[in-house]
């Protein structure tokens, strides 16, 4: 008989994670508290606009100066300061030394990435970009910040075409950040070296089978598995299946794993460097050993939208999964069991967990957050009427002081001016 | 043992249960039995027929208290009692986080920006291809035939040997708005498949209790006048995006004076669907038939319009099996929702 009672779900560690949705918004989901407890939405970035919907996102998750990049269906790519949600900076997707620009019109970008180890101290470079737009066009391009003078010379970015036909559909960066993979509809898995810009190892098609049919190349996931090592890849098909590719070994999958009947739509490696997880078009999440090919087994948690984006802490042993039925579900890895879900109202495009949240910084953010959020309607040249009345709305929820608002508000405007240090500072002090 | 459980069970007894006092020569050993152990048929149905007259009894008693204590609470002009209301699924549903509320910007924002807005701002005309699966035969053609008259400015295409892919390519080019697929099992029409266009969301319902219009008692005839929508209960957020996806199907600006309604009522994640015709009426009815005492007041007579409905049309009921993001694909699409076994954990939970 089915269950008259509801079952409480146990609560989440403390993690802090931000989704991102098909409207353009940015969600900050946090559990706060010490032992633990349910998680909350706590902060929402941008209006509501459905041309700013968010196609890719990356996630620098370093404790000093970390960005979100997140590329927009309306052609903007908007670096935001993951605390406070101010942007830091926006660029084009297209650059201007593109030949024509209706054809870029169509061309939505498909992979971002941005690079976390080269960091330079100078604070006028945020860092470098490497993009993917679906017809093929991979770009790696230096970004600088948006009060930086002008007079400051950037690299000229370097561009080239990975695919002649078909859809580029997924695209991974090593944690190296010496390769990149990419591949799609009709697109075999390329590894490309980036320092010389050259392809050094491609894909081949399984053999066809008994009564001669070959299944169509159409890879919509790809991550490397171990983050030390660009040799192997794991791949997931629109034909519902999970493939291990070694480069050193052969161009063939070294292992092909079929899951249930649905296409995988996202795949992410476990810092392990054997465990993956891998999410279908109808929800099912399952995590499978790539030593052996085995499924260790299935996330049942009533998941009943396509999962696009499955993030890994790198520390706590747990998943955050997002997708199209509008919840962010946080996993326990070791128990597959659903820790806790959030309903965030739209459908969701991607998820980065922030591994440098503590429990202790409590005290420190809550009133900073509301100065923050007023600052950045303020400054943000996001305009329109749903601004206002969020700024409102937000100002009447927070029951703050008036006089700890000023004294923040210094704060943030010394911040503004020293560049690096203080952010970092302070992220430790708390 | 067992005798000391059924006396801690006869002293907890509610009643509902059938206990009989057994009537024992030692008084300490009073022993309470069920009924239903009496192994003589006679005897044990004269046992029920009695405890079924002492609680109808009861229960008459009761409903009689109930409304003289209302009644006097009338007279003396006080409140009346608080009337009972009954404990129903509906009523102890589970407090659900999807449901839509009333000032939420992002839900505004996500109907200006969703797949059906073009229609329902009126900025496009519903236009709706119906077709039905490859073999159609029995009810199939006539519940066809009655839904070309419930939607306005809908057209019927047989299906052919076509793939319902290239159909959905085929509609696209013709500008359609929605395609509505009636999938036949057994002889009985089965499942709706309803594919908004052009890259709109593919809802899956199975279909059940379908009663044509032929046989309906007193029935009426449809005339061809835009119909007036009728969308109850559908609260959360898939809900309103099923509600919107039908919304799509219908003109946006009915005909008031064809007095023409098309329901779809969603209970417990059915959805029924009902065609009336209504014509609104004034009815006299006269006072102080009730009230013996004031026969002064016996002259006025009260004007009230009611309305009258007259059923026309089929009758079904529609159950969502699974809403998928973009056109028909099932293999290679993604679902936004699917029904799995393992949501039906409660009986108080539900989806649209």
């Amino acid at each position: 008989m089915p269950r008259t009672s509801t079952v409480e779900s146990p609560g989440c560690p403390p993690l802090r994670a931000l989704t991102t949705d098909s409207l353009g918004l940015i969600k900050v989901v946090e559990v706060r508290g010490k032992g633990g407890g349910t998680p909350q939405v706590v902060e929402t970035w941008g209006p509501p606009d459905a041309s700013r919907s968010v196609l890719a996102t990356s996630y620098a998750d370093r404790k000093k100066d970390p960005v979100l990049a997140v590329a927009r269906k309306n052609g903007l790519i908007e670096f935001l300061n993951p605390l406070k949600g101010d942007v830091l900076t926006t660029i084009k997707a297209s650059e201007s030394g593109s030949t024509d620009q209706s054809a870029s019109a169509n061309d939505l970008l498909v992979g971002l990435h941005f690079f976390k180890s080269k960091q330079e101290d100078s604070s006028s470079m945020l860092g470098t970009l490497l993009t993917c737009t679906e017809k093929g066009k991979v770009c790696i391009r230096s970004v600088g910040r948006s009060d930086a003078p002008s007079d400051q010379s950037i690299d000229s970015p370097n561009e080239w075409s990975v695919t002649n036909g078909g859809h580029v559909l997924c695209s991974s960066l090593d944690p190296s950040e010496n390769y990149a993979l990419f591949g799609g509809k009709h697109v075999e898995l390329n590894l490309w070296d980036l320092n010389s810009s050259k392809k050094i190892w491609a894909a081949k098609p399984p053999r066809p089978n008994n009564l001669g049919i070959s299944i169509p190349t159409w890879f919509t996931a790809s991550t490397f598995l171990c983050k030390d090592d660009h040799r192997k890849i794991v791949a997931g098909t629109n034909q519902h299946q999970v493939r291990l590719y070694d480069i050193t070994s052969q161009r063939r999958a070294v292992i092909s794993i079929d899951f249930r009947e649905s296409p995988i739509k996202a795949v992410r490696e476990d810092t392990d460097g054997h465990t993956v997880y891998v999410g279908t078009a109808i929800g099912d999440l399952a995590s499978f050993d790539m030593r052996t090919g085995k499924m260790v087994g299935c996330y049942k948690g009533k998941c009943c939208g396509s999962i696009r984006s499955i993030a890994k802490h790198p520390d706590l042993p747990l998943i955050a999964s997002c997708g199209l039925d509008s919840y962010l579900r946080i996993w326990d890895t070791n128990k597959r069991q659903l820790l806790s879900a959030v309903f965030l109202k739209q459908h969701l495009t991607s998820v980065v967990i922030d591994s440098h949240f503590t429990a202790q910084e409590l005290e420190g953010t809550k009133p900073e957050e509301p100065t923050s959020q007023s600052e950045v309607r303020d400054q943000s040249d996001q305009g329109g009427n749903c601004d206002e009345e969020r700024s409102r709305k937000s100002k009447k929820k927070r029951k703050d002081a008036a006089g700890k608002k000023e004294k923040k508000m210094k704060m943030h405007d010394e911040e503004q001016i020293s560049g690096i240090e203080d952010p970092a500072e302070k992220r430790l002090d708390r | 043992m067992a005798k000391e459980k059924k006396r801690k069970a006869a002293e907890e007894a509610v009643d509902g249960d059938d206990y009989i006092e057994r009537e024992d020569k030692n008084p300490k050993k009073q022993k309470l039995i069920l009924a239903s152990q009496i192994k003589n048929k006679e005897k044990r149905s004269a046992v029920y027929a009695k405890l079924k007259h002492e609680k109808r009894v009861e229960k008459r008693k009761k409903i009689k208290a109930r409304d003289a204590a209302s009644k006097q609470a009338l007279e003396l002009g006080e409140e009346p009692p608080e009337k009972m209301v009954p404990r129903t699924i509906e009523n102890t549903r589970e407090l659900d986080e999807t449901v839509c509320r009333p000032d939420d910007e992002e839900l505004f924002a996500g109907n200006d920006a969703d797949e059906f807005s073009a229609v329902l701002k009126q900025q496009t005309a519903p236009k709706v291809l119906i077709t039905t699966c490859r073999f159609n035969s029995s009810r199939g053609p006539a519940f066809i035939k009655e839904l070309l008259s419930v939607i306005p400015n809908a057209q019927y295409y047989k299906r052919g040997t076509y793939e319902l892919k290239k159909i959905v390519e085929y509609a696209k080019n013709k500008e359609f708005t929605s395609i509505i697929v009636v999938h036949t099992n057994r002889r009985e029409p089965d499942a709706l498949l309803l594919i908004g266009l052009p890259d709109g969301p593919t809802a899956h319902f199975r279909l059940s209790n379908l009663v044509l219009r032929k046989d309906i008692k007193n029935h009426g005839n449809p005339t061809s006048h835009e119909p007036e929508l009728v969308l109850n209960n559908f609260t959360t957020r898939l809900g309103h995006r099923v509600g919107r996806m039908i919304q799509s199907l219908f003109p946006q600006v009915p005909n008031f004076r064809g007095r023409r309604v098309v329901t779809f009522h969603n209970q417990r994640d059915f959805i029924f669907f009902r065609h009336h015709r209504y014509v609104f009426e004034v009815k006299e009815k006269k006072e102080g038939l009730k009230d013996k005492k004031s026969k002064a007041s016996q002259g006025k007579t009260e004007k009230k319009a009611i309305a009258r409905l007259q059923e026309c049309g089929p009758r079904f009921t529609l159950k969502l099996v699974s809403l998928q993001h973009g056109t028909f694909d099932t293999k290679g699409g993604e679902f936004e929702w699917v029904h799995k076994a393992d949501m039906d954990t409660s009986r108080r939970r539900f989806f649209i």
